[in-house]
């Protein structure tokens, strides 16, 4: 539904966007995820015809979005960075312009507005000035007006940024409920977000796709990164784990007097270590308060990558393209944060 | 076009809801009204608004690039005109729409003048076809300017570089219509001269509708507009 074939933009000599290739099918709710500057908003004003490609093309439905412009748009509803409105204006004039600009007419105009309005919860407000409606009313009639003409592809160009928990968990709930029926692409540099809305994500750092695929495939693509987490009292607990057969590095950390933390790096992670570790470490004498495995989260996989594209921006990394593994496996074992990441 | 009438639209009820409108509505008639009262509504004078016309064609100048410097500038200063650009509307019905809105300001903005030849009508007999004739010329250069203006208005993000360029090239093109044909070959002279805005105008103001000042002011808008348009399209050449 929507394809980039080598889509690529420059600004004078900074390439923005650099080679995109993409094509996400009907149905699917897509995230490009990446750091702020890392190219999203270009590409996506690329896909609505906002800024012309450089080189290479973008389609929507079939139509391609510079030649066959007016149809593409029609089957598109963007809702733009930071949602920009006419202040001025009252909700429903706004709403009606929208439509109006999207050629629909009377009857038909009204019930659309009256569908959008209920759906983004816009009843309370809607003859208000949008000039005194708050960032969370504001974006949702960014989003009521993108909705507007039913379109079958929606783009959101950072749909939460700015609102409160509560707003962002009511967009997200809105997002899934869209999600059926239509094909979503969002862009965002939040990883729950992500893991919460999406079915695939596209990773991008510095104008490149740094990988793509499932949440899944995308996890498993950072194969090496699971590790073992334990707290014991035990004084040979490091000798212990490390003779331990599948076991690649341990590193113990005294935390006080009593208390070690030890990581493990194991050497495969398909299989689960933790009931050897226990036993290991269970030698009548000593306590272990804490024993849990830490699965590589999108997160870890988000920084590495971020990482490996700011270092490894050389041409060979280049046409990595849609390649699943971001970075050579275990490139950085004992990467993963410590509480917090865990699953 | 509908979609233009809805760009129009909505650009015009902003110009409604927004201070800015009133005070260059409220500026131009104060002027305009303490002119009439000096110039024209006296004793012995004449029962016409030949005075207003012609210095109202001089406030134009100052007020047409005020109505148009935030048409399309404020928009993409905001960030709207991706939200704009990104519906099926064309760049030629973005800048029709722009145009439209500020030409029916324009009009709404002389409407209130009328009480002034209510007063001429009260008090003596005005010369209607003169009078017509007079609102015709301000109208036709007000086009002129309002489309010179919109052309300003894409060029830049800033409402006062709109507002300064546009006002700065008719400060320029009408010094440059009087002084050079003193300097160049008779050739050249009268060309520029039949360029001269001010001197089409006084034709205007006092009742002489001149077929070739309509062509030359319409010609001059639909320079401007194309220019407009294409400096848009310009923007997304690859």
């Amino acid at each position: 539904m929507i394809v980039a074939q080598n889509l690529t933009k420059r600004f004078g000599r900074i390439v923005a966007v650099d080679g995109m290739e993409f094509d996400i099918p009907r149905g699917h709710v897509v995230g490009f995820l990446g750091p702020n500057g890392a190219g999203k908003s270009t590409t996506i004003r690329m896909i609505t015809g906002f800024l012309p490609p450089t080189a290479g093309r973008a389609m929507v439905g079939g139509h391609d979005v510079v030649r066959q412009w007016r149809q593409a748009r029609r089957l598109i509803g963007y809702l733009p960075e930071s949602a920009p409105l006419y202040t001025e204006m009252r909700v429903r004039d706004y709403l009606a312009f929208r439509g109006r600009l999207f050629g629909m007419r009377g009857t038909a105009r009204r019930s659309a507005i009256d569908r959008v309005v209920g759906h983004c919860k816009l009843a309370e407000v809607r003859r208000r000035p949008i000039g005194q409606l708050s960032k969370g009313f504001r974006q949702r009639v960014g989003l009521a007006a993108a909705l507007l003409h039913d379109p079958p592809v929606l783009i959101l160009d950072e749909p939460t940024v700015g609102l409160d928990p509560a707003q962002i968990r009511e967009v997200r709930a809105l997002i899934r409920e869209l999600a059926g029926s239509h094909t979503i692409l969002l862009s965002t540099h939040i990883l729950p977000e992500v893991e919460l809305t999406c079915d695939r994500v596209v990773l991008i750092a510095r104008g490149r796709i740094r990988g793509q695929g499932t949440i899944k495939e995308l996890q498993q693509s950072a194969a090496g990164a699971t590790q073992y987490v334990v707290e014991t009292d035990a004084p040979r607990a490091e000798a212990a784990l490390t003779a331990l057969p599948m076991v690649q590095r341990v590193d113990a950390r005294r935390l006080d007097s009593r208390w070690y933390r030890i990581t493990i790096t194991p050497r495969a992670d398909d299989i689960d270590l933790r009931e050897q570790i226990s036993r290991s470490l269970a030698d009548g004498q000593s306590v272990t308060r804490e024993l849990h495995r830490l699965t590589p989260s999108l997160e870890h996989l988000f920084v590495k990558m971020v990482a490996d594209a700011e270092t490894a921006d050389a041409p060979a990394a280049a046409r990595n393209g849609s390649a699943l593994r971001p970075a050579p496996e275990g490139a950085d074992a004992g990467a993963p944060g410590q509480e917090g990441t865990t699953p | 076009m509908s979609r233009a009438l809805a760009i129009a639209s909505r650009e015009l009820k902003a110009y409604l809801l927004t201070p800015g409108g009133y005070i260059i509505i409220a500026l131009f008639l104060v002027l305009v009204g303490i002119y009439f009262s000096v110039r024209s509504f006296d004793l012995g004078q004449p029962s016409s608004l030949r005075a207003v016309f012609e210095v109202g064609t001089w406030l134009l100048l100052f007020v047409c690039p005020a109505i148009t410097m935030r048409a399309i500038s404020e928009e993409r200063r905001l960030g709207t005109f991706e939200a704009l650009m990104t519906a099926p509307v064309s760049e030629a019905e973005v800048v029709a729409g722009k145009y439209l809105a500020a030409l029916a300001f324009l009009a709404l903005m002389l409407a209130p003048t009328a009480l002034h030849v209510a007063a001429l009508e009260l008090y003596g007999r005005p010369d209607y076809g003169e009078l017509l004739s007079g609102y015709l010329g301000m109208l036709l250069a007000g086009s002129a300017y309002l489309a010179s203006g919109v052309l300003a208005s894409v060029l830049t993000t800033s409402q006062v570089v709109a507002f300064l360029l546009t006002l700065f090239f008719w400060l320029t093109f009408n010094a440059g219509t009087r002084i050079l044909p003193q300097h160049v070959p008779q050739f050249w002279a009268d060309i520029v001269q039949s360029l001269d805005a001010q001197q089409r105008l006084g034709l205007f103001a006092i009742g002489l509708i001149d077929t070739a000042g309509i062509v030359y002011f319409l010609s001059l808008t639909a320079v401007f507009l194309i220019a407009a348009v294409a400096a848009l399209l310009w923007r997304k050449m690859p």
